[in-house]
Parts: C-alpha cells; sequence; structure tokens
C-alpha cells in the first residue's frame, strides 16, 4: 500500500517490525551482525561455533522455556538454578553410582523436579505467598538439599571405596547419549533436547486449555476466577512443569560435566529471565510466548559466544552484556501502546 | 462553588452546580449514585483541577490545585475510603504532607506532642506513636477527623462518616460535629440515611444527574419533597417490554446470608429471602454498599462459599463453593467493574468471549481455534458487536463494546441464571437500548434475571418484581405496579415497607 | 453496591506473615548457630606422651568449597595418629561475624590451641589477638591475618605453584607451543597469583600463549570458552587451566571436537578429584595446592610441647603426572 511517489514498506513488514517478535527479531540481527563484523579471524563464520553456541545456550534454554510459562502466568520460579543442581546430583547418584538404566534416571529425575516445583507451587497458589519470596525459599531449600544429598563433594566418576580409595566407574551411556552431537557433528544432542522442550511449551501455550488459562490467569487473575478458570491448580501446574524444566537441564548439565556438581546452576535463573524478557514476554504476566523467548535465546547465546571467541575480557563482557539487556527492554516498552 | 460544570471526555459529570457553605452548619449534600457528589467534593478538594466555574473562600476567589493547596485554604475532607496509611503512626498520619521538619530533621517530639493534643480535643485516649491500622475503624475515623482538626481546616467535608460505626460512635461522632459548629466550621456533610439526615441537617442541597436541584433548609423539606428532588417526576425513556410470561420458580433463596470475610466476620448480607422465576427480572434495589454485589458474589460461589442458608435452582439445593461450580449448573454473573473483574484486557476478543465455556469448546483440554472461532462470531454477532477483527485485545474496545463482549462470555456458557450486575454502566445510549432489548429477549428465552442497577428509571423500569437492600437486609419487596422511584428510594435509605404479593419476605 | 477487598488483603498478610515466619524460622534451623564436630578418636581416657590430653579448636571460614572440606580431612586424619590430641571443627558457613563468635567461643571454652582459616583478614585480626593475650597459641592457615599478633602462618604460595606449572610446561612441550590459559576469578588473589607464577615460569621460552579467558574457576565456563579456542585456532598444543575443574571441562570440550593430542594441566590435586583425573588420563598433569592440615597438627604439637616453630611457613607443592601419580605425586619444594 505506497502513497504518492515514495516508495513506503508494506503494511504487513511494518506491522511486524512493530510486533513483539519482530523486535526480538531485530535484536537478535543486530547481534549476529556484530558477530560477522567482530568474527575473531573466521571463527564466527565456522558451523562449529553454532553448533557450541547453542549448546552452551542450551542448558540455560530449556530453564527459560519453563519460566515463560511461570511468567505468562503472572508469577516467577527463582528456584529453577537450585532445582537443576539438585537434579544433576541426584541423577549423578542415580546414573554413575547406582548404575541405573537412563530408563530409570529420567522419570526419577522428573518427579524430583515435579515435586520441588509442585512445592513452589503449592506455597504460591495455595497459601497466597507471593512467587518471588516462595521461589527464594525453595532456592535456598533446593541447593541446601544438593548439598545434603552429595555429601558436599560432586558426584563423580570417581567413587570412594570403603578403604578410602577410589575406583573408577564408566560414564554411564544415559549421560554418553546425552553429551554426543549428531548430523555429522554439527549438532549437539542438548541442543535437540532444548528444543524438544520449546516444542512441547508451545504445544501447551497454544493448543491446550491449560495454556490459555495461564495467559488469562497473568493478564487478570480475579476476572479469571470469576470466569471459572481453575486459577490454583493452573499455577501449581507452571510450576511444576517449571520444575520439570529444571530437572532436564540438571540431567543435561549432569552429563556434559560427566559429574553432579552440587554447586552448579548458580545464577542460571538470572539468566533464564533475562532470556525471556528480552524475547519480549512482558515480566507483569499475561503476554508472550515461546517463540519470543526462543530468539531471546539465541539473542543472549550468540552475544555470550561473540564475546568469547572474541577474548573480551570479563569487565568488558558484563557492561556490555549489561547495557545491552538495558537497551533491549527499554525498545520493548516505548513501542507498547 | 458557582456554576461548576466537569466533563470527563464525553460524559458530562457535573452541570452549572452551584454550592456554599456557611461557618457554624452542617450542609447536607444529598443525591443517589451518580448524581455528581464525589466529583464536586474532589473539585473542592482540589483533586480535579480542570473544571469550569469559579471558587471563593471567604469571599475571595481561588482554585486549588492540589490536595495540599485546598488544606492550605482551609478544605479537609474525610474521605469514605480512610486516607490514612495504616502501617504509619497516629502522630505521622495526622501530620502527613505536613511533617515538622527543622533542617530536614523530623521533629518527632513535637509531632508526637501536638499529634496527642488534637487527638485528646475529640476525647481519645491513645498512644499516638502506635500504628493506625490497629485501632478499629471507628476510632480511625475520629483520626481522620482529628487530622482535619490540626489542619485549621474551617471547611470539613465528610462522606459517609457513619458507614462503618455503630450507634455509639455515631453519638459521638454527632456530639463533636455540634462542638465543631460552635467552633464556626463549616461541615458539609454526605450521606445516604434518612434519619442521619434529619437529625443533623441544617441546609440540604440535593443533585441529580450532575444538576443542581435546590438547596433549602432542612426544615423547609419535608421527607416526600426530599426523595422527589431526588429521583425526579421525569423518568426518562420507558423500556416497553412485552407482558411477563414467567415460567416455574427458578431460584429460591431463603435465610441466606454472606461473609465475604469468613464466618467470625460482619455479614455482607443476612437473611434475605427472595424468589425468581424463570422468564423474569427481580431487581435489586439499594444504595452503594447495601450489599448487591456481595448477594450475587456469594450465590456464585465466588466466596468460596462463605454463605449460610438455603438456595435451590429449579428445585434443586445448592451451595457453590467456587464459580467453575456455578458455570456448570447454568449461573453467569456480569460484575459491575468489567475491566477489574469481568475481562482479561491484554487477550482478543476471542480469548475473552470464550474464557467461561473453554471446556465445553475443547476436546478432552486440547482446544479447538475453529470451534472458539465460530462461537465467538455468533454469540458476538447477535450482540451486534462492533469492531475490526476478532482478534483485536479487548483493552482497545470502547466501554459499550467491552461490555458486549463480557456478555457474549456468557452466554456462551448458556445461563438459566443471570445475575446481572450495573449491566449498563459507563456505557453510551445507543449501547444501552440494545441491551436493554437482549435483556427481553433472553426472558423470552426462559433465562431469570437478577439486576442490579443504580439508575432508578432502569431498574423500575426494566424489572417484574424489585427488591430492596439496605445494609445487607431486604427491606422492601414490590411487584412493577407498585414500584414508585419514591417507595424504592424510601426503602434504600433504611424505611421497611413490604408490599403484598411482592413474594419477597424478610422475617 | 462496591465489593471491600479489604478482608482477602489482611487474611493474605497474616497468611505471608506466618509461612515467612515458618520459612525463617526452618533456614536458620538449617543454617544452625555453626555446626560443631569432634574427631572421633582417643577420647578423653588416653593421654599424649607428655602426659596429658589436648584440645584443639579448628575455625573453618566455610566447608562449601571441596579444598576446605579437604582440609579439615587432613587436620583430621593427622590428628587421628595423636590418641592425645581431640581435635573440635567449628564451621563458620562463610559469615564472618560467626567465625569471630566461633573464635570467641573458642577462647571461652579455654581450648589449649587454636587453627584458624579466616574468612577476611580484618574482621578476624582482633579476635585472634584476644586469644593471644588469653594465653592461647594460634596458628593460622592459608589466608593471611594483619600485623603479627599470631603464633604462626601456614600457607600455600600460588606464585610458586603456578611457576611450577609454567616450568613443567616448558618442559614438556619443549621449550616451544601454543598453549591457552583458562583463568580463575582474576578479581581474586589465587588467580592473579596463579597467572603471574605461570607468566614467570614460562619467561624466556617459546611458549605462546594464543587464547586466555576468565573462566571464573567454573566448569562449564570453561567448556565454553575452550569451545572458542577450539574454532578459533586449528593448532593447540597444551591447556593451563588455573583449577581441576577448569581442566577437565576444556578436556570434555576437546574430546568432544574430536581434537586430540592436547594437553592438559590443572592445579589443586583433590584425591577424587585432580588427582583422580591424572589416574584416568584425562589431565597429564595437575599441582596440589596443599590444605596445610597436616602441617598445621604437626606445628601444634610442638607449640603444645613449648617448642619453638618459624613465624611463617610457605607450603611446596606436589606435582601428579603419569609418571608418579601411582606414587602418590612428587614434591616439589
Amino acid at each position: 500500500m505506497s502513497q504518492g511517489p515514495q516508495p513506503q514498506l508494506p503494511s504487513g513488514l511494518k506491522r511486524f517490525v512493530a510486533s513483539p517478535a519482530g523486535r526480538a527479531f531485530i535484536a537478535l540481527l543486530l547481534v549476529l551482525v556484530v558477530g560477522v563484523v567482530f568474527n575473531a579471524d573466521q571463527a564466527f563464520f565456522k558451523i562449529g561455533t553454532h553448533r557450541d553456541t547453542l549448546r552452551q545456550a542450551s542448558v540455560y534454554g530449556i530453564l527459560a522455556c519453563g519460566m515463560t510459562l511461570v511468567i505468562i502466568s503472572g508469577g516467577i520460579d527463582l528456584a529453577v538454578g537450585s532445582v537443576l543442581a539438585l537434579v544433576a546430583v541426584c541423577g549423578a547418584k542415580m546414573a554413575i553410582h547406582w548404575g541405573w538404566s537412563g530408563w530409570l534416571v529420567i522419570p526419577a529425575s522428573l518427579v524430583v523436579g515435579a515435586a520441588a516445583g509442585g512445592v513452589s507451587g503449592v506455597v504460591t497458589a495455595r497459601l497466597r505467598v507471593q512467587p518471588f519470596i516462595a521461589t527464594l525459599a525453595m532456592m535456598v531449600l533446593a541447593r541446601g538439599a544438593a548439598k545434603y544429598a552429595s555429601g558436599g563433594m560432586k558426584v563423580s566418576t570417581a567413587v570412594q571405596n570403603a578403604d578410602g580409595t577410589y575406583r573408577y566407574v564408566d560414564v554411564p551411556a544415559l549421560f554418553r547419549a546425552i553429551d554426543t552431537r549428531i548430523l555429522g557433528g554439527n549438532l549437539s544432542m542438548v541442543t535437540v533436547i532444548f528444543l524438544f522442550c520449546v516444542a512441547i511449551a508451545w504445544i501447551a501455550l497454544s493448543k491446550h486449555c491449560w495454556g490459555r488459562y495461564l495467559y488469562a490467569i497473568g493478564g487478570n487473575e480475579e476476572s479469571s476466577r470469576l470466569s471459572g478458570v481453575p486459577v490454583l491448580a493452573a499455577k501449581t501446574c507452571a510450576y511444576v512443569a517449571s520444575g520439570m524444566f529444571a530437572a532436564v537441564a540438571g540431567l543435561c548439565q549432569a552429563a556434559q560435566e560427566q559429574q553432579g556438581d552440587p554447586e552448579a546452576g548458580a545464577g542460571y535463573e538470572l539468566i533464564a529471565i533475562a532470556m525471556v524478557v528480552i524475547g519480549g514476554t512482558s515480566l507483569m504476566g499475561g503476554r508472550g510466548g515461546i517463540g519470543l523467548t526462543l530468539l531471546g535465546v539465541l539473542t543472549i547465546g550468540y552475544l555470550d559466544k561473540i564475546l568469547s571467541i572474541n577474548a573480551v575480557p570479563e569487565a568488558g563482557r558484563l557492561m556490555l552484556t549489561g547495557i545491552i539487556i538495558v537497551a533491549a527492554v527499554l525498545t520493548q516498552r516505548r513501542n507498547r501502546t | 462553588m458557582t456554576g461548576i460544570t466537569k466533563r470527563f471526555g464525553e460524559v458530562t459529570v457535573l452541570r452549572e452546580v452551584s454550592f456554599d457553605v456557611c461557618p457554624g452548619e452542617v450542609h447536607v449534600l444529598a443525591g443517589e449514585n451518580g448524581a455528581g457528589k464525589s466529583t464536586l467534593i474532589k473539585i473542592l478538594a482540589g483533586i480535579h483541577t480542570e473544571f469550569a466555574g469559579t471558587l471563593e473562600f471567604n469571599g475571595r476567589p481561588a482554585r486549588p490545585r492540589s490536595p495540599l493547596e485546598a488544606n492550605a485554604l482551609g478544605v479537609a475532607v474525610i474521605h469514605q475510603e480512610l486516607s490514612l496509611i495504616g502501617l504509619m503512626s497516629v502522630a505521622d498520619n495526622i501530620f502527613l504532607g505536613r511533617t515538622p521538619v527543622r533542617a530536614g530533621l523530623v521533629c518527632d517530639a513535637r509531632q508526637r506532642e501536638e499529634a496527642a493534643h488534637w487527638v485528646r480535643q475529640l476525647g481519645l485516649d491513645l498512644d499516638v506513636r502506635r500504628p493506625v491500622e490497629q485501632f478499629p475503624i471507628a476510632v480511625q475515623q475520629l483520626i481522620e477527623i482529628a487530622k482535619a482538626l490540626s489542619q485549621n481546616a474551617r471547611v470539613i467535608v465528610m462522606d459517609e462518616p457513619t458507614s462503618a460505626l455503630n450507634a455509639p460512635d455515631v453519638e459521638k461522632l454527632f456530639a463533636l460535629i455540634q462542638s465543631l459548629k460552635q467552633r464556626g466550621c463549616g461541615i458539609v456533610y454526605i450521606s445516604h440515611k434518612m434519619e442521619e439526615i434529619e437529625r443533623i441537617a441544617d441546609r440540604i442541597t440535593v443533585l441529580r444527574d450532575g444538576r443542581w436541584i435546590g438547596t433549602t433548609p432542612a426544615k423547609n423539606l419535608p421527607r416526600a419533597k426530599f426523595i422527589e428532588w431526588m429521583v425526579g417526576r421525569d423518568l426518562g425513556e420507558q423500556f416497553p417490554r412485552r407482558a411477563p410470561n414467567p415460567g416455574s420458580e427458578r431460584l429460591r433463596v431463603e435465610n441466606f446470608s454472606v461473609f465475604p470475610g469468613g464466618s467470625s466476620a460482619k455479614a455482607a448480607i443476612r437473611n434475605a429471602s427472595f424468589s425468581v422465576r424463570a422468564g423474569e427480572i427481580l431487581g435489586i434495589g439499594g444504595l452503594q454498599g447495601s450489599g448487591g454485589s456481595e448477594l450475587f458474589f456469594g450465590l456464585f460461589g465466588a466466596y468460596g462459599g462463605r454463605t449460610q442458608g438455603s438456595v435451590r435452582l429449579d428445585g434443586k439445593e445448592i451451595h457453590f463453593t467456587s464459580p467453575r461450580q456455578a458455570i456448570e449448573s447454568g449461573v453467569a454473573m456480569l460484575t459491575n467493574d468489567r475491566k477489574a473483574t469481568g475481562l482479561v484486557l491484554s487477550l482478543p476478543i476471542v480469548a475473552n468471549a470464550t474464557l467461561a465455556a473453554l471446556r465445553e469448546l475443547s476436546s478432552a483440554g486440547w482446544r479447538r481455534p475453529a470451534r472458539e472461532r465460530a462461537a465467538a462470531e455468533q454469540t458476538t454477532q447477535s450482540l451486534q458487536l462492533r469492531a475490526a477483527s476478532l482478534d483485536a485485545e479487548v483493552g482497545t474496545l470502547s466501554g459499550g463494546n467491552q461490555q458486549k463482549v463480557a456478555i457474549a462470555k456468557w452466554l456462551q456458557t448458556r445461563p438459566r441464571l443471570l445475575l446481572l450486575d450495573e449491566p449498563t454502566r459507563g456505557i453510551d445510549v445507543a449501547a444501552k437500548r440494545e441491551i436493554y432489548q437482549l435483556m427481553d429477549r433472553w426472558t423470552a428465552e426462559g433465562i431469570a434475571i437478577l439486576l442490579i442497577s443504580s439508575e432508578m428509571p432502569e431498574l423500575l423500569s426494566l424489572s417484574d418484581r424489585i427488591a430492596v437492600l439496605h445494609r445487607g437486609r431486604i427491606t422492601a419487596g414490590f411487584t412493577r405496579a407498585q414500584a414508585t422511584p419514591e417507595a424504592v428510594l424510601a426503602a434504600a435509605m433504611g424505611q421497611d415497607h413490604f408490599a403484598a404479593n411482592a413474594e419477597i419476605s424478610n422475617p | 453496591m462496591t465489593m471491600t477487598c479489604n478482608d482477602r488483603n489482611s487474611v493474605m498478610n497474616q497468611k505471608t506473615i506466618l509461612t515467612l515466619a515458618a520459612l525463617s524460622l526452618a533456614a536458620s534451623l538449617f543454617n544452625g548457630c555453626g555446626k560443631t564436630d569432634s574427631a572421633p578418636p582417643g577420647g578423653d581416657a588416653k593421654t599424649e606422651a607428655g602426659g596429658r590430653a589436648y584440645t584443639i579448636g579448628m575455625s573453618q571460614c566455610n566447608l562449601g568449597e571441596p579444598w576446605r572440606v579437604q582440609m579439615n580431612a587432613d587436620i583430621r586424619n593427622a590428628a587421628e595418629k595423636h590418641p592425645g590430641l581431640k581435635v573440635v571443627f567449628k564451621d563458620a558457613q562463610n559469615d564472618t561475624l560467626k567465625q569471630r563468635s566461633h573464635i570467641e567461643e573458642l577462647v571461652g571454652s579455654k581450648v589449649d590451641l587454636i587453627i584458624i582459616s579466616p574468612k577476611e583478614a580484618q574482621p578476624l585480626t582482633e579476635p585472634v589477638a584476644k586469644a593471644m593475650d588469653a594465653g592461647i597459641p594460634v596458628i593460622v592457615l592459608d589466608r593471611r591475618l594483619l600485623g603479627d599478633k599470631y603464633t604462626c602462618f601456614i600457607g600455600a604460595d600460588n606464585k610458586k605453584i603456578g611457576k611450577a606449572a609454567g616450568e613443567w610446561i616448558v618442559k614438556s612441550l619443549g621449550g616451544k607451543g601454543r598453549v591457552v590459559e583458562l583463568m580463575g576469578l582474576m578479581t581474586s588473589t589465587p588467580g592473579q597469583d596463579r597467572h603471574s607464577g605461570f607468566r614467570e615460569g614460562i619467561a624466556g621460552s617459546d611458549i605462546e600463549i594464543i587464547f586466555e579467558a576468565d573462566m571464573k574457576w567454573l566448569e562449564p565456563d570453561a567448556r565454553k570458552e575452550m569451545e572458542s579456542a577450539l574454532s578459533r585456532f586449528d593448532k593447540i598444543d597444551l591447556v593451563y587451566a588455573h583449577n581441576d575443574p577448569g581442566a577437565h571441562g576444556a578436556y570434555l570440550a576437546a574430546k568432544a571436537a574430536g581434537r586430540d593430542g592436547i594437553k592438559f594441566v590443572g592445579i589443586d590435586a583433590l584425591p577424587q578429584e585432580g588427582v583422580a583425573y591424572v589416574q584416568q588420563g584425562i589431565l597429564d598433569a595437575t599441582f596440589q595446592y596443599p590444605t596445610g592440615g597436616a602441617e598445621a597438627i604437626e606445628q601444634a604439637l610442638k607449640i603444645l610441647k613449648g617448642e619453638p616453630v618459624p613465624k611463617e611457613t610457605v607450603l611446596g607443592t606436589r606435582l601428579f603426572d603419569k609418571s608418579n601419580v601411582a606414587q602418590g605425586g612428587q614434591e616439589l619444594k
């Protein structure tokens, strides 16, 4: 629909650029352009670099999937980093020390994650404690549980015998299966797992009643309640889901380290939140989606990688990342009517 | 105040209203809900700064641009919702905004002394360091008055001051008002309660629909004339309704009590009994705070079942503990605040219109977008909703269209009992007519309707029968023929009146 | 007809406060008032050669780091060899104020000697001085205090370790090679020391540092940085990481990339971590960052018997590589 002699962008494109998805896309595009410019001796153009970027962002991305669900429902989950550690420790214990097969380890780990999320959910939804506080408490609790379950040491392939010496167990098949590459070495398995999590979260949000309920509750909880939406159940399930995603992330983390580290995941919840927010999902709840989070994951993942291959010193990285996050959030706010 | 005119957008709330207060008098400001009393007071208090007209204080023109300036001019307002900050101490509250400081540091001791002085003046003996929320509401109200006094206010506005007080406290308040009069303060007293107005008013001013109706000394205004001024003879448009043809009894409520805050707290509705038949509209009259919305919430299960008494729907005894249960039994409730409790403004029309019936429109929890869209199209079209697309965010629609989306949501659930709370609030005239026609159609289909409306003409012409609430009790029941504006208003202000054949009882 | 929401708000407030109270009570119970733990063996009946039993109080700043868990284990093991010694362990959970009160408690219960591994120098200098005034000797481990009002200090020297690592790397690569340095938190002294010591150790050789990054002591970060290095450089000879987890992460990155022939060197040499990695062939070498636990007990005994001890003992390090790991490594002075 052009007017007069000047060429204009087609209105469809204009609408896309103004939409949250468009803005997230532009942010990602800008980061990629930076990568092309500062390509560190062509390293940015190697396919291995992209594969590695996706790999290193996957664990955060899996957390971000669960975080998206919780944030859309109007809450927040600060415990996911600690639950990741708890499951990393438990999963490592099960797989390495007790030799359980993957078919047992995976469901058992999901149960641990679901239980932790369930406690957060009940305290938030039923006891009406603010999500920030409830999940902060779970963050401390789960971290303590992780340290307790691991005895303070990493759960690794070096198993201590009764007499104090160590014997070395093989890395379990489950971990080796998770930490591999497919497609001729060009795609990491954890990335596949991440994309699978994205698909599940997307199906829940777009195709199931529960997803619609989460949007409604985040948009206006009282209106939803008075419209017959099962607020308590839906919110609790969001936290259970977040815990289960954290469990998947924990197994991926343990597999990639070949050990269960009780200190793992510290600060990961903030990165997951940043990914969700940069993608364009609103922290107030009621708006956003998984597609946006995927864009946010890629944006932060690539930014991190570009800083890494260019060997930017630590202080510079922190400042740049902080500035870019603030800038991204500001552009979102300005365009919202 | 002379020639005050105030507009909010296209809606004119006050039209050429004049009002004055003399020292040493109690001037009652009366009018129905929406008459414009609150707006007038807010202009006086410096809360609304854009208006036409003039203000004069002691003969000098002045225009307060903020509550602080209004205070400086000698005006203090005691709002219905107290403006005290619960967590702060009594002393801090009294001096809020005027904290005595020296070189930037708060003079705690001086503040405490002065606060204690004012509090004593009111006959209170309390520790001014304690946080305000620890005191009962009656005491809090007196603290607000102390705050007004400490500002050396010459004009004190009291907005429904006795709504939370019991009889002995009301007496204390009236004694206090007497002493304030003797001091030379002018008091603007807003109230709905006939008994109070008759007791303390020196002069009475009545507003109706934003217009000044009259000001006269209280002794020149007998009760009947007073009510006539409030209600007006002209009922505006009559809404022709087809002859009602009610069917079997749909809802029977006996000795129904509602406890929003739990069974130990005050009852919002006490021992209400009434019934509605299929195809009938039962109007619920009453003034603000009389409990109509609470009645609906209680019936709808929105208080988690904190109700007592017997409720029968089509003969079957029910007790809803959640809105979900009510919806599944065919009850729907349109709330009086569509933005806060009726709609999710961030979601599109389709989502809002299908929210209450989502389960039924899905297969085992999996959504069927095509079915949802078709259902939303059907209901919104039948309501003549005008919107560019069903995917528009509801927050971008006009008030009338938003209300239609909310109504569409409830129609989708195919209710047999509709609870409508102020269905035409904030809607333009054309949309109102459409909704009246819809109500007509619904009753023809056999739906029973409970209607709350604060617009007298609307209530009177739509309802087949009317039950009037006053402070949680049903004080009157009328048939359509018996209902007059005066009778309804009198009952709403506390007078009991039960007409025969109304089938509304209050044991 | 308005609704009052006040009631709902006050209900929520009560519930919130109760829940917060319950949670904080639980949290404080978990934190405890600092944990105490005594060494099992010996009991009070047996006595030392000198004819009496001694009680030593050990104040550890935190047990969150495996290395400190190892330090306590070393002390415990060394003490077990002397039946007359009883050690009381206190864990300050990285809280300076807690550690202060622990010292005061130990003074109050009149222990014979105090061993302290302080969280910070400034806040703990005075309590230790007061202990000295009360006649209780104090051995300071690993982190220094201000001034000199303590009996003796035992600690390792990260610069020396870094230098030893550098020298080993020069020897192992035959004087020249392309090396990646993965650094610990460079705002911390150990990180800076292990870096500067390393640079000293390789000075004068043809070793080229082609890539350096701060992996903040964390394994996932080390893996990420190593991946970047691998994608930039086709030829890498050796990776020097400031700690063993970092070297392990780099190893996994290289293995996943199918890049063989890279050597990996770490620091810390905890038995179940670094030493195990060398035994499994994951690391080529690791250097022990000694805890000083055994030395502390040694010197404690001397002090209790009234013998003199040096004011400063700088611990050496042990090298663990393929050639000597079975024999428990090789001591380097």
